[in-house]
């Protein structure tokens, strides 16, 4: 009996170790290397990248997307947006994705919120605040989720789809000048890739730069909501316009450029004309033909049949927006830096002579009284304690 | 003998590595698509959808793909190796990862291997509208691996009044390996600061273009935090050189802007306002005074 537990105990023991390693060994190999785990894996990658296109698409389609129509009313309404706006902007524009993360139903993906900046679902990095390497492009960066694996993947959207691309030709800047008068200024950007933005920056687009820019450039600014987000940014100095512009790692708008996209070619197929004729309008050849149409510039007149919004007007030639009329619009301007504001707005009624292409007041760029302005003694005939002042971005592409 | 029962223990330590089987298809797939989804370039690649015949018994690099690092800051490589099946010797497939961007060696080296399959036979690669496929027999199994690479670009699209496009998988799309050190400020690695001006001698020059219009050293103006300009210097078709930062061209001691090519005088080629002169400085590029 001595004898025989002297050889059971051992025998059991080892039988038990035995049985346990091996279940742990089988278990280890299963988990490692069962390849149905790697298939579900894969498949779930491959549903990440699929909804990443998705999202992309969605960013790219901005207003013409089926989301937005089934989400239009519910993202309004959380926004405060109460009056009408031109919804191309809703293209490469993260306020979608936000109610895209929102209230868009039956999603197989979730955005990841942020914590830190009130669970919204994205940050936009630029290389002013990432040193994420080769990213050509600034953008919106986001983190999507699988739902049925838990696996995530951070997407990047670039945000380039409310540029235009300045077609490689001779153009002249300023007001047009008689031969007799001397030479136009002219100059040409062949060799160059010159991208401008469309439309005004919006106050949308500075809340990003007060979220996620550098807090020494853009202190003291607040965020604005509701029916702002749409409009332009009118509130900011010429050197925080400068600021929100070297952000995205581009320029304020350069007078000479705005006057290129802006100036109707009269021959679109001559690039290099031998002089740079141009009216004074934008939709016409012809300088006589203006019309007081708030369709082509909403000036004061306008006020009282439609209420203001980005994007009021027709497109110029090279499909910049609110080229007159709207707003006043600062430039940076290195040939007279004293003409630096597009002064042709709805401060002035549809007969002011402001209401002329290359025509520019000045702005010293620090305040938003009369005081702050040059009207060359054209000064408008309205009571106003603070003018607003929009500008736009460009930036030039190397290839 | 008090210690007999603990042979068998031994015994099954010692068959571990023997139990462990080969890395799987589906495995392998997973473990190169989940990485190399990231990458940003692919290059090396010599057959295009051929089958890897020879030197047969030899080990040979197939590719080399570049990979950002977790939190994007710096970049690793990956080498695949091949070496085609002879006679006794399997075929195998390795990849190796530098911990550089350098370019990867000939052969594998005392890197870490990131996979290793053998019995690899019949292989084949291409990449084809940015997509890499891979088509191989694994222990006479056929396995095909697509892996999709969008992070990859073949050039830019600039079309008259259209926004920027590239040439990759999905235009404006990319996949980024995102953790907190990509958002710290204070470890920003790009070129420049906000207040850096061509006048005070603190802008970075990013592109350099000598008298014969040749590029001197790198370009690094795609490093740039704030942005680049460009200033007026030899007159080359191609451009002048760049600085980073805040374009204030045409103003006092600072760079002309550029006027073209091709409407006025080489003597005009320079912008600068109205009561200030473009002059040469001594690097030879226009400057307003």
């Amino acid at each position: 009996m001595k004898n025989f537990k002297r050889f059971i105990v051992p025998v059991l023991v080892c039988a038990g170790i035995l049985a346990g390693l091996g279940i742990f060994f089988y278990g280890q190999q299963k988990e490692g290397t069962n390849p149905d785990r790697f298939i579900q894996e894969k498949a779930a990658l491959s549903r990440l990248i699929q909804n990443s296109s998705e999202i992309h698409r969605l960013w790219i389609e901005g207003e013409e997307s089926r989301e937005w129509g089934l989400i239009k009313a519910e993202c309004l309404k959380h926004l405060g947006i109460t009056e009408k706006f031109d919804e191309s902007l809703l293209r490469c524009n993260p306020v979608l994705l936000q109610c895209h993360a929102l209230f868009s139903k039956n999603l197989k993906y979730r955005m990841v919120g942020l914590e830190e900046f009130d669970n919204l679902p994205y940050r936009y990095l630029t290389k002013s605040n990432s040193s994420y390497r080769k990213l050509r492009e600034v953008g919106v960066a986001m983190t999507i989720e699988d739902l049925q694996s838990k696996k995530r993947l951070d997407i990047f959207l670039e945000d380039q789809c409310q540029e235009v691309y300045l077609e490689e030709r001779a153009y002249a800047y300023g007001e047009p000048v008689d031969i007799k008068d001397g030479d136009d200024f002219r100059f040409d950007n062949f060799n160059r890739h010159i991208y401008l933005d469309s439309h005004l920056v919006t106050n949308a687009e500075v809340n990003d730069w007060i979220r996620f820019g550098n807090d020494d450039f853009t202190r003291g600014l607040k965020e604005k909501t509701g029916n702002d987000l749409f409009l332009p940014a009118t509130t900011l100095t010429y050197s925080q316009m400068e600021n929100f512009c070297s952000f995205k790692g581009k320029q304020i708008m350069l007078a000479h450029f705005f006057d290129a996209a802006t100036f109707l070619p009269m021959d679109l197929n001559e690039k290099i004309p031998k002089r740079n004729l141009r009216s004074p309008y934008y939709w016409t050849k012809k300088s006589s033909e203006y019309k007081s149409d708030c369709a082509l510039i909403y000036s004061k007149d306008c006020l009282k049949k439609k209420p203001y919004q980005l994007n009021s007007i027709d497109p110029s030639w090279a499909g910049i927006r609110d080229s007159m009329g709207g707003v006043f619009e600062a430039f940076r301007n290195p040939i007279d830096p004293e003409s630096n504001l597009k002064a042709s707005s709805f401060y002035f009624d549809s007969k002011s002579s402001w209401h002329k292409l290359g025509f520019r007041a000045g702005w010293n760029g620090e305040g938003f009284d009369l005081r702050n302005f040059d009207f060359r003694g054209l000064n408008p005939f309205v009571a106003v304690d603070s003018f607003q002042v929009g500008f736009r971005c460009m930036r030039e592409v190397m290839q | 003998m008090r210690f007999h029962w603990l042979l068998p223990l031994f015994f099954l330590l010692a068959c571990r590595p023997v139990m462990k089987k080969e890395m799987s298809g589906p495995e392998l797939d997973f473990k190169l698509s989940e990485e190399w989804i990231y990458a940003t370039e692919l290059s090396g690649l010599k057959y295009n959808n051929e089958v890897i015949t020879r030197p047969p018994g030899f080990e040979q690099l197939v590719m080399q793909l570049q990979l950002p690092e977790q939190g994007g800051l710096s970049f690793k490589k990956h080498c695949v190796y091949y070496v085609v099946p002879y006679k006794e010797k399997a075929g195998s497939l390795k990849v190796q990862e530098l911990k550089n961007d350098s370019n990867c060696p000939d052969v594998s080296g005392d890197f870490p291997v990131f996979v290793s399959v053998q019995g690899v036979d019949q292989f084949k690669v291409s990449f084809n509208s940015f997509k890499l496929t891979m088509d191989f027999t694994l222990g006479k199994k056929p396995q095909k691996i697509e892996i999709p690479l969008p992070n990859i670009e073949a050039g830019l699209i600039h079309e008259k009044y259209r926004p920027l496009k590239e040439k990759s998988l999905v235009p404006g799309l990319k996949f980024l390996r995102l953790n907190e050190d990509t958002f710290d400020f204070a470890s920003n690695k790009n070129l420049g600061k906000l207040s850096d001006r061509f006048s005070r001698g603190s802008a970075i020059r990013c592109h350099q273009v000598n008298k014969e219009c040749e590029t001197v050293g790198e370009n690094r103006c795609d490093e740039c935090r704030y942005g680049w300009y460009e200033v007026v210097d030899f007159q080359c078709a191609q451009g002048g050189s760049k600085f980073c930062g805040q374009n204030h061209c045409g103003e006092k001691n600072e760079p002309a802007c550029p006027r073209g090519v091709k409407v006025v005088d080489p003597e005009d080629a320079g912008i600068c306002q109205s009561d200030l002169e473009p002059v040469l400085n001594a690097d030879k590029i226009l400057v307003c005074q």
